[in-house]
Parts: C-alpha cells; structure tokens; sequence
C-alpha cells in the first residue's frame, strides 16, 4: 500500500524523518519496500510515500490509521483518530436483518456473507471536484480523484480502511437495498465496463430489479453516482473474507475493497467510517445528512477477553519482562489488560515449568482484543505482539541446550554422497534437472504401451508445456540436458543425476524411488591430441567401467553382472542389465537409432539408469582389507578363436574357464578381442585370456598348473568349441 | 717394476679420464683392468720382483687397481649424466601441449551449498531427515495450521496431482513426518525439492530447493531460535555477519520472523552492490517458533515443549555467491556451467 508521510503524520505525535519510520515500521512486521519521491501531476504537491508490503494476517494495517496506531505503539508516542462521531441527527439505528428508514430499506437475506451492512443517507448533494487537498492525498495514494463523492468514500476507504461504496438513491428500485446471493447467470455491468455474468456463489447488492453491486468487490454502472446525483446512499458493510475472495478470483478482478475485505475489515468500523463520511461532507459543505444512521447487523461483534500468563512470554521469547512491562506493551497497542485473580492453589502441572519467576508462573492476565485484531486469538499471539514491541532485535541470543548428541548422516545419505563423488570424480558432472516430464518424452523413448513408466503421475495445472508428468524415469532429463548442450554446440555431454521417480500407487501416495541416471557422448579426456580413438569416446565400455568401479567403490561383494538385454530406448544389441547378486538394479546401453533421433542428438549417447535403493542396499559403508598375497603367482595367457555369437560371450568364456580352473585359478580376464576375417574367417573372433594361479598357503608346482591349464582347455575346447593356442 | 707400474698408472688415468663416451672408457678399462689387461700383466710379472720387494708391490699394485676402479666410476658417471643430457633433446616431448587426463568434475552448485549449510548443523547437533515430495492435503497445509481456503493452497500457486495430493510447496511438510515419528526432543534439518506455481524465469522457478530446520525440546525459545541463525550465518558468511530478524507471518509459526544476514558481497555497506540492490542485507528464509497447533496436531504436550523452525532458500542465495545471473541455468545441465564447478 502507498502511505502518504505527510498524511500519516496527522494522526501520530513524531518528528522522525519518512526514512526512520520506514526502518521502524519494517523492523516491526509493516515492510517498506521503497520510499517514493511524489509530484502531483499539476505540480503542486509533493510527498514521500512510504510502499509497504503488509502479511496477509494483517489487514488492520491496510489504512493511514491503521499504520499510524501500529507506528506510534512502536515508536512510544501519541496516536489521534480523526473525528469519527455521527453528526447530531445521524445517531444510528439498528435491526436484526431488515430495517426501514423513510423511503430507504436494508434487508440482509445472506447473514454469513454480510454479518453488518451499516448506511448513511445525503441529500442535496452537489457533485463536483474534491477540494485539492483530498484529489492530492488520494492521487499520492495511488488513486485517481473522479467527483467528492466518490473521492470521500476512496478517502475513508484510505485513511480508516473501511471500503465503502455511494450509490445514486434515486436509482436503487424503490430503495431497496437487498444483500443476497447472486441468482445463476444473473447479470451485471460493473463500473470498469465489463459484463459480468454471476453465480450463485457470488454475493451482490441487490435492488428490487436485480443486482447493482458485487458485494465487497465493485459496484455496477446503473447505480453509480453521476453529475445529477442529488440523493446519495454510502454503503459500509462488513463482508466475509472467503466469499469476496471466491467472487474476486473467479471473476478475475481485483478492487481497492476486495484486497481489505479479503484480508478481513473490522466489523466495528462500519458506523465510523459513516461518521467520517458526515465529517467530511460538512466540511467540504457538499450536501447534508439524513439520519439516522441505518445499522442491520446479527450481532454485537465483541470478543471475549485472551488469558496471557506472563510467564509464558518469557518461557517462549526467552526473556524476563516483569508483568508490568508486558501490560505496558500490549496497551500500546490498544489491547487493555487486568489481572485475573489467581487460585490460591495453582494446578500442579502449572509449577512443573522451569519458569525463571517462580512467583510470576502464577499470574494470569485477561486482554482484550479489539475487533480490529482477528489474527489475535490465543496466548500465543499475544506474545507475538509483545515480541513485536519488544523488538525482535533486542531478544538476546542464546544456543539451545544440546539434548540429543551428534548430528551424523544416516548410512543411506552417506552412500548417496559417496556415488555423487564417484561419479564425479569419473569425470561426469552432477546435474539438477525438473521432476516433471512430457508425455512426448515417453513416445521419444520409444516406449511400449505397457512398460511401466508410461504410467506416470499428471499434474492438474501444469505449469509449462511438455513438464505435464512426474518423472517415471531420470532418462528424459538427461536425453533432455544432452540436446540442450548440442544446441549450444556442446558435443561432449557427461552428466549424471540422483533424483526421485514417482510410482502411481492403487491407494495413497506415490511411492517415491532414488534412481541414479547419466547420459554420455563424446570425448572423455580433457583434450585427445594423438590419441586413437578407441582411448577417446565415452561409449558403452566407458560407463560400463564406471559402472563397476562405482561398485567396487561402495564395496558390493555380492557378484555384479552385464546381461544382454532389451529394452525399449536402448540399441537392441548394445543394451546390457545390470544386477547385483540376484537383484535388477537397473538398465545400461546406447540409445537406440529412434531416440537419438527424437532428442536430436548428433551421435548415440550411452545412457544408464539405477534404483539407487536397491544397489546402495548391497554396499558397505567400510571397506574390509584383505592382506596381500605372499606367494607369487604363475601366469598363463591363452588364446582363443571362437564363433562370434550369443553363445560365446566374454562373460561365458569367462565362466567355463573359472569352472574348470580348480583351486589354483586366482583370476582369469579378457585382456584382447578381435575380429579378423581373412585371419579367423567369417563369424569368428579371437579372445586372449590371461591367467593367474595362486593359492594362499603354497606356490602351485608346475605340474599343477599345466594340470589345470589342460583342464581348461579341454573344457573350452569342448563346450564352446574353441580352438585354443597357449603360449 | 715399481716405476713401470707407475708409468703405466699415469697412462691409465690420462686414458680413462680422457675416455670421451661409455664405450671408449670400456674400451680403456679393459685395455687396463680386464682380465687380460695390462694390469693383469704387470700383477703376474711380479714374479721376477726379489722375494722381499713383492708384498709392496704386491700392495701397491692393489692400490693402483683400486684407484683405477674408481676413476673407472666416476667416469662412467660423468659421462652417463652428460649422455642424458644429450639424449634428452633426442626424447624432449613438448610439455606445454595439453594435458590428456580424463575430467574431474565439481558438485552441482546447488548441492554445494546445501552441503555447506548441513555441515554447520551436523556441527550443531542435527540430523539429516527427508520426506516425499509428493504429498497429501494433510501433510501439504493442514496439519501445518493453514485455514482452510488459504490462498497458497490455491491451484494458481500449488501443483496438484488430484483433490488430495499435491507437490510440496516446502519442506516444511517433513515437520509433520518426523514429530510423528519421534518423541522430543527433535533436531533435524531437512534439504529438499519444492515445487511452486511459479512461471519460470532468470528469477523463478516451479521447482526450488530449501533447507528447512526444526528444534523442539523443553525450554526452547525465541532467543535460542536467534541463536541458533546467528551461528549459521556466522558459518556460512564469516565471523563478522550481521543477523537482522524482523516480523513475518506464516501459518505454522507464531511468532514468526524473516531474517537476513548482511550482505556478504559489499559486508552490509549497501553502496553500488548488485548482491544485496544496496539494501546490505540479504533474506535467507523465515522462521518461528512452531505455533502450538501444530505441535498438537501431532500429539505433543503443548505445554512442555516449545521449538523453532526455519526455512532458508537455496536458489537465491547460490546465484548470489557464484554470480549465477539465471535461475534456469542451474536446472539446464548446461556443460559449460557445470565444468566450472
């Protein structure tokens, strides 16, 4: 809200400068965000307007008086009101929910969305431009003047932030003021132009023909005050907050009045800001009231008193205010305390507090809270208001007590962590992408109808194209990033991510996995000058590498295997899963042709996706160490050619061997594979495997090994078919 | 006898110190100590030497050897160091081309300061919790003490997945998760994704980090609350940061306070600094003590315990210390921004 200094002046005692009140007011809940420098537009006038930012619990502050009352409780200094009383004649009269007064009429029909419709009757009104003072301080609140009607009910609407609103009685149908629900597809011209069509959860001012106001938000043009007005009704109500902000939403509108009766208006303040409409009318001399004063209401809108006890305030704000101190504080602002009388035997559970004033734990205070103060309604926003005038500043600092030891990550998070530096240190970068995905991104996977990450989670109001989703699958952030990268001519994409998926249940929430994800492509050194390719390109035997010595580094000693695999987004014949003991962990591959073509990329990234869960399920947080081995070991490199097919992988190669390699095979690995068909012949590869022999107790004698190499040969020999050279 | 060994004693040293490669002073060194070298000669020539001469030859041609060995050393040494010398321009490689290691790549900037931030309340006694992101009415406002019809819940500023289930709009809904899960005392801090209604620009984002922290206990109060955010400034920005607290409002905390520390870039000067538009401070969260009704929605004695709560952003605050200048750079997985990490 603009707060005009020189206008919030008239109502408080102080000599402080607009910067000062601007820290006082932030310092104690009323933000200024800015201090504007203002002109009037005929030059004339000049001010500082304080532009404060005000919580949505604190309507009372969305008014010259409200800030002033607020501003003088902090400052300690005086607070005036403007004169408020009804001039003699309009002294009000009130009824339950219809009331009759000369040839004027109120009924409520709707008492929950209008507890209080208070009026006021001018008669020989003279329409014509405000006097410059008040076009002046409304123009420097932010409000455009139009004629001395309008502009007092904007000007009481300002200064005591009571919204009101003047319509022409001579135009209300037998004036009759009817406060209802609107009827379904009732219409109505509200005074910016538009047509408005209503329901019936939308609460209007009504005559006898229809609707004339959007009760709390806008009047409408029929009824509004033109230059022959002479016969003038001031509405000043009090609305239900949800009601007004139901109608404002849908209806995409947004008043003066709306924003304050959203926030809630002091139901008390109806009759006031009447009398200050009379006031102001007479002194301006531009027409005169007819009283009395009309006031249908449901109720007398008194509160009961808050017990504070005002050992409380110090147990909670960790101070020692005495009790004086605190009732001093709460009647600045407004609220009036009196000892309530104490029982001569406290409750026990009462003394059990570690109070510092032992004598203090039993005194209880009855406040009384305005009207004005709905977001005050227990203790403990009473010692918010005493923090407040305290001065959130000024309460000490001090460390809790530590009752619960040290802080330690579970295993879980320090596992996370730990995959989050493998990966790193392996040279991918950590990336950070949207939990949202497309259903575009499921047919750019290539997905089937049935595989489970077509059934996702979807968002009722998305906020940008193609994120309608939650993310079945870390797949489409990744792929995602990679375009992104080539389209920034970035062509060397290494990035991984640990982030949630979300899996639809039958009932209840989803259920929320870590996966861990990481797409690659391009080179994988720092710069690869004379270097051949092979030693290059991140393709699937890079990631599969980190793969397993992110493994061996969250040490899994259960056994981790490749096995060929399809999977729809994956080349189908470089597409492997991987599992840890008799687990799935999770997918590894190139993207197939289709889906580097839907994510336009320029080369087959390799991608990877794990269930974090399961794989960290299999590791260790410490690794065991396993003495060296004494003896030295005999080495044997053996050689084979065989068919180059499904039947004759290294892994299975790689089984038969261990099979037959007895008690003395340490350790056998591929160390070289090719291809070469004027060598081999068609459909026929060569594998060399080296091999060690060990054992922990004794140095295998040479005949041992030969025993075992001849074993394995035969075996090879026999179950792969394998032509076997040794050397 | 004796002055042909010492002739033949000057020649070796001249020779062999004169030697100008390895193979000439091999060449010399066996011309003179081999085993049929000149040396040998001389030893098996004394013989014709009188009986009472031959130990001191005897000695004297040990001497000689000895001493002819170790020139044979050190000349060899001299001129091995000298060869590598000259090898080396043979074997220089340029070591001004680039190095071809693979990459070693930095945390995300966000998880950076997130880890900063837990470091300093592990340090203080907190332990790491974590909940859903995707949550139900209950835990998303209810149980946090939102009014019914409060316009956060709104479908303009919360994403919803239907009536009852939402995305988190804080990591505050992990208060509810953990109180019902444990008895007082509580100490945890809790970093998450959050998701707001927001359209994304170089200053929002739908999806955004916090760290929310949660303390109840007998005898906590607002100056703990005070405390405990002077700490984590003072940790994260330096000794001499500043802590301004001031009144908020939020449902679940009463009283509830914004903070701020001062400005890290300019320290709270406020003059031509970007970082903080010249205010010197920079908000970093809400915070309060937990209102009553939320410690009684999950079944605590209200009178007993008292706690505090914050919540600080991460998006912000790490733009601000890497001069990030665009929110969405951090959710692009953009290479060239993340190598610099």
């Amino acid at each position: 809200m603009r707060v005009p200094y020189s206008w919030l002046l008239d109502y408080i005692d102080t000599d402080i400068s607009a910067e000062d009140m601007a820290e006082v007011l932030t310092m104690g809940g009323l933000e200024v965000e800015e201090i504007d420098n203002w002109a009037s537009a005929d030059g004339e006038a000049t001010d500082q307007v304080l532009i404060t930012s005000v919580t949505s619990n604190r309507g009372d502050l969305l008014s010259m008086t409200g800030v002033a009352r607020h501003a003088a409780a902090l400052l300690d200094c005086d607070f005036t009101l403007p004169d408020c009383t009804m001039p003699r004649g309009g002294e009000p009269e009130r009824a339950e929910h219809e009331l009759t007064q000369g040839d004027s009429q109120i009924t409520i029909e709707d008492l929950e969305g209008c507890p209080r419709y208070s009026a006021l009757r001018l008669v020989g009104v003279e329409v014509r431009e405000s006097p410059q003072w008040m076009a002046h301080r409304l123009e420097a609140a932010g409000a455009r003047p139009i004629d001395n009607m309008v502009d007092v009910t904007n000007y009481v609407l300002w200064e005591l932030g009571q919204p009101l609103h003047a319509f022409d009685h001579k135009l209300l149908v037998n004036g009759h003021i009817i406060v209802r629900r609107a009827e379904s597809g009732e219409k109505l011209m509200t005074i910016d132009g538009v047509a408005r069509e209503l329901t019936e959860n939308d609460l209007v001012i009504a005559d006898e023909k229809g609707a004339i106001a959007l009760a709390g938000v806008m009047g409408g043009t029929d009824t509004e005050i033109r230059e022959r007005t002479t016969d003038v009704l001031i509405e000043s109500a009090h609305f239900d907050p949800t009601m007004v902000r139901r109608t404002a939403q849908r209806l995409g509108m947004a008043s003066e009045a709306s924003y304050r009766f959203e926030r809630f208006v002091d139901p008390n303040l109806t009759l006031r800001a009447l009398g200050r409409v009379a006031r102001i009318i007479e002194q301006i001399d531009a027409g005169s009231v007819v009283g009395p004063a009309m006031d249908v209401r449901s109720e007398d809108f008194v509160r009961d008193p808050i017990v504070l006890r005002p050992a409380r305030t110090n147990h909670l704000l960790g101070l020692e205010l005495t009790t004086g101190e605190q009732v001093e504080m709460l009647a600045l602002l407004g609220l009036e305390s009196e000892p309530e009388k104490t029982p001569a035997e406290p409750p026990e559970e009462e003394l059990l507090h570690p109070y510092p004033d032992h004598r203090q734990a039993l005194e209880r205070l009855r406040v009384s809270v305005p009207t004005r103060r709905p977001d005050i309604e227990r203790e403990v926003d009473l010692i918010e208001e005493i923090a407040i005038v305290y001065g959130y500043d000024t309460i000490p600092a001090t460390l809790p007590r530590n009752t619960t030891g040290a802080g330690v990550r579970t295993r879980r998070q320090k596992l996370e962590r730990r995959v989050s530096e493998i990966m790193r240190g392996a040279g991918l970068c950590e990336n950070v992408t949207y939990s949202m995905m497309g259903a575009c991104d499921l047919d750019f996977l290539d997905l089937a109808e049935d595989v489970d990450q077509r059934d996702a989670l979807r968002l009722r109001s998305p906020a940008a194209e193609n994120q309608e989703l939650m993310r079945t699958t870390l797949l489409p952030g990744l792929l995602s990033a990679a375009r992104y990268n080539v389209r920034q001519r970035v062509e060397e994409v290494a990035l991984f991510e640990i982030g949630r998926i979300f899996v639809p249940l039958e009932v209840g929430l989803p259920e929320e996995r870590q996966k861990l994800g990481a797409v690659c492509m391009g080179s994988a050194r720092t710069s690869t000058w004379n270097l051949p390719d092979e030693y290059q390109e991140m393709d699937f035997y890079w990631l599969k590498g980190i793969m397993e010595q992110l493994c061996e580094r969250l040490y899994i000693d259960d056994e981790v295997q490749f096995a060929r695999s399809t999977h729809d987004s994956l080349h189908p014949g470089r597409a492997a899963q991987i599992s840890v003991g008799r687990e799935t962990v999770g997918d590894i591959g190139e993207i197939s042709p289709a889906v580097q073509e839907a994510y336009d990329l320029p080369a087959p990234a390799c991608v990877v996706e794990l269930d974090l869960e399961i794989l960290l399920s299999h590791a260790r947080l410490l690794a065991r160490y396993e003495p060296q081995p004494r003896l030295p070991a005999a080495r044997r490199d053996l050689a084979l050619v065989v068919d180059d097919d499904e039947k004759h992988t290294g892994q299975r190669l790689l089984n038969v061997t261990r099979e037959a390699g007895g008690e003395f095979l340490e350790r056998a690995r591929i160390f070289d594979v090719y291809v070469d068909v004027e060598r081999l012949g068609q459909g026929r590869k060569s594998v060399a495997l080296s091999l060690s022999f060990r054992h922990p107790e004794r140095t295998p004698t040479d005949e041992e090994v030969e025993e075992a190499m001849e074993r394995i040969t035969h075996r090879l020999r026999r179950k792969l078919d394998a032509e076997v050279r040794t050397w | 006898m004796e002055n042909r060994l010492k002739k033949m004693a000057d020649a070796a040293r001249s020779a062999l110190r004169g030697a100008s490669d390895l193979e000439e002073l091999e060449e010399t060194r066996i011309e003179y100590l081999g085993r049929s070298g000149i040396l040998r000669e001389l030893q098996q020539g004394i013989r014709d030497v009188a009986e009472e001469l031959r130990p001191r030859v005897g000695k004297l041609i040990n001497r000689t050897r000895q001493e002819l060995e170790k020139i044979v050393e050190e000349r060899r040494r001299e001129l091995e160091e000298q060869q590598v010398y000259e090898r080396a321009e043979e074997n220089r490689i340029d070591v001004t081309l680039p190095g071809r290691s693979g990459y070693i790549a930095g945390r995300h900037p966000l998880m950076a300061t997130l880890d900063d931030m837990l470091e300093i309340f592990l340090g203080l006694g907190y332990n790491i919790a974590e909940g859903p992101e995707v949550e139900n009415y209950y835990y998303g406002f209810e149980a946090l003490n939102y009014p019914p019809d409060h316009p956060a819940m709104d479908e303009q500023m919360t994403f919803y997945l239907g009536e009852n289930t939402l995305l988190r709009s804080q990591t505050s809904t992990v208060q509810i998760r953990v109180m019902e899960q444990q008895k007082p005392p509580v100490r945890v801090v809790v970093p998450g994704r959050c998701f707001r209604r927001d359209t994304v620009d170089a200053t929002h984002s739908h999806t955004f980090h916090q760290l929310e922290g949660l303390c109840v206990d007998e005898g906590i109060t607002m100056a703990d609350l005070k405390g405990t955010l002077i700490a984590f400034g003072r940790g994260m920005f330096g000794e001499d940061t500043r802590v301004r607290f001031r009144p908020d409002f939020f449902p679940f905390t009463e009283p509830s306070a914004e903070f701020a520390v001062s400005c890290f870039a300019c320290r709270g000067e406020g003059e031509n600094c970007r970082v903080c538009k010249n205010s010197g401070w920079i908000e970093l969260g809400g915070a309060g003590m937990v209102d009553p009704n939320v410690l009684a929605n999950v079944g605590y004695d209200t009178e007993r315990y008292t706690g505090f709560a914050f919540g600080v952003g991460i998006e912000r605050f790490t733009m601000n210390r890497h001069g990030i200048p665009d929110m969405r750079l951090l959710y692009s997985g953009d290479m060239r921004m993340l190598r610099q990490f």
